[in-house]
């Protein structure tokens, strides 16, 4: 589903080594978590996935889509097989939970019969079918994270990728987008799960890799994340 | 496709009325800069009417020998009507010359008992020749001075004249050449302003570009709506200068009649009159330069 070989990314002209030689490669229907302490090259990784940086070196292949040199106008096809979340939700405050929604879709062409149907089984996959209506601003913080991991999950990507989606929220509701990405994942979806938080990772007992000063330095299939 | 057209149409509208204010600022700034367009143009036509009026009531007198027999005169006057630089010739005789000396200088008895003395009368034939424009008088002289009538001819008042056609070519040149820099200048402080105006409106829209972007959206749907919206600021400010500019122009009407009297002077129907060539310039050259500036301002946040 994902191959990175030997990528390396290096942000010039300071010449900072975000990513150094990094390979791997992510089987479909995995659920994987990417850890490491902050500036370790985790979000370097994620944006070379969707292609918001390009490697320096090494190739990236995504469902069998070489993307290391992937044009400008072909980006918009990879994200729409990538779904992503963010730890900052970055919800329109302006729109209901399922304009949200149906927004991620109707920019990318979707037929509004077709948005008709899916929006409501997203929202009921996240538990927010009856909270429809209402505005970000009237939601908790986990149900703002339910709402964006909905809007990525709305066009049906293969992989869903969490970069910290836990980071600005408690543990007990922490603990519930965990189960929801991994109910998620039991669907069918890919999952990438890009955090720092040692105690998450450790409970999820599935393939770790961890990153330190942007090398791989485990790659466990029943890892669990050792703070150095 | 229609969906999509559809999408783009409603999202400009959306974003249109949900930053109403910042959509009125963008307005009234492009309608602010098509009113001062507006307003130089019709300091050029009044200065143009002003002008025109003046070289209108420019004329050269030709001054005959008093022994040059009227029919002469008029075979003079008809080789001058012929040419396409004429607009109108007067026939004065040396009589009516006379006649009009003696009522101008009534009251001056020395003069009149010099003409008493003189018996004859001294005074030639005279024709007073208009020009279609100031710039023609010195063909028509010089066609004048090569023709079989040049030693007819004692005197024109061409050159006393020259000077004062000169200055007036040069000060409607000067006004037309100034309305050409200040609209120019203008022009261009509008297109900063307006280019920043919509920078500023996308920059609120900045949150929602960028999740089109992580959602897979393309570029020309992304840039489409903002480049309608650019088109409906555009068409909204016209039709404000429009429904401002005509009331203006008819309150100012009567004091600009007052102050040039004599000139013919309608505003309002100069501008009906070029109603397409003015607002439908206007129209869409601030189309084009929002669409310019939603393209360029958009092009920044589309990079992620």
């Amino acid at each position: 589903m994902i191959i990175f070989r030997n990528v390396s990314k290096i942000y010039f002209p300071e010449r900072t080594v975000a990513l150094a030689n990094v390979s791997f490669e992510v089987l479909a229907g995995e659920f994987i978590s990417i850890v490491g302490k902050s500036g370790t090259g985790k979000t370097t990784l994620v944006k070379i996935l969707t292609a918001e940086e390009r490697a320096s070196e090494g190739q990236v292949v995504v469902g069998g889509w070489d993307i290391t040199h992937i044009r400008s106008r072909e980006v918009p096809y990879l994200r729409r097989q990538i779904g992503v979340v963010f730890q900052d939700f970055k919800l329109l405050q302006k729109k209901t939970v399922l304009e949200n929604v149906a927004f991620a879709m109707q920019v990318i062409g979707a037929r509004p019969s077709r948005i008709r149907k899916i929006v409501p089984e997203v929202l009921k996959i996240v538990g927010l079918a009856d909270k429809h209506d209402r505005f970000p601003r009237h939601l908790s913080g986990g149900e703002q994270q339910r709402v964006a991991i909905a809007r990525a999950l709305a066009h049906g990507p293969k992989i869903l990728v969490a970069d910290e989606p836990t980071g600005n929220l408690d543990t007990a509701t922490s603990q519930e987008i965990i189960e929801l990405l991994q109910k998620i994942n039991q669907i069918g979806t890919t999952v990438l799960f890009v955090s720092h938080d040692q105690g998450l990772v450790n409970q999820i007992r599935r393939r770790v890799l961890v990153l330190d000063q942007g090398t791989l330095t485990s790659d466990e299939a029943v890892g669990r994340y050792r703070l150095s | 496709m229609l969906v999509t057209i559809y999408r783009v149409i409603k999202f400009a509208w959306q974003g249109f009325w949900r930053n109403f204010w910042l959509s009125l600022v963008t307005i009234s700034i492009i309608a602010l800069a098509s009113l001062t367009v507006n307003a130089l143009l019709a300091l050029n036509v009044v200065a143009d009417s002003a002008v025109t009026s003046l070289e209108q009531k420019i004329d050269v007198s030709i001054y005959f020998d008093p022994d040059v027999a009227t029919p002469k005169v008029k075979e003079v006057q008809d080789y001058l009507s012929k040419l396409s630089q004429v607009s109108a010739i007067t026939l004065v005789t040396a009589d009516d010359a006379m006649k009009e000396f003696r009522q101008r200088h009534a009251r001056d008895a020395a003069i009149l008992e010099t003409l008493e003395e003189l018996g004859d009368n001294p005074l030639g034939a005279t024709l007073v020749v208009t020009a279609q424009r100031p710039s023609d008088y010195p063909e028509i002289i010089q066609v004048l001075n090569h023709s079989p009538y040049r030693d007819l001819v004692s005197d024109e008042n061409y050159k006393d004249h020259q000077r004062t056609i000169n200055e007036i070519r040069l000060i409607a040149d000067r006004i037309n050449q100034a309305g050409i820099a200040i609209s120019a200048l203008f022009i261009l402080i509008a297109t900063l302003i307006v280019f920043n105006t919509i920078r500023v409106a996308i920059y609120t829209h900045r949150d929602e570009i960028g999740i089109m972007k992580l959602v897979g959206a393309s570029n020309a749907f992304i840039t489409a709506p903002f480049v309608l919206e650019g088109v409906l600021y555009a068409l909204c400010a016209t039709g404000l200068a429009v429904a401002v500019t005509f009331p203006l122009l008819n309150a100012v009407q009567p004091y600009l009649q007052d102050f040039f009297t004599g000139v013919p002077l309608d505003l309002a129907g100069y501008f009906r009159e070029n109603f397409i060539a003015i607002f439908g310039s206007q129209l869409l050259g601030m189309s084009a330069l929002n669409m310019l500036g939603s393209v360029f301002a958009v092009r920044r946040y589309l990079k992620v």
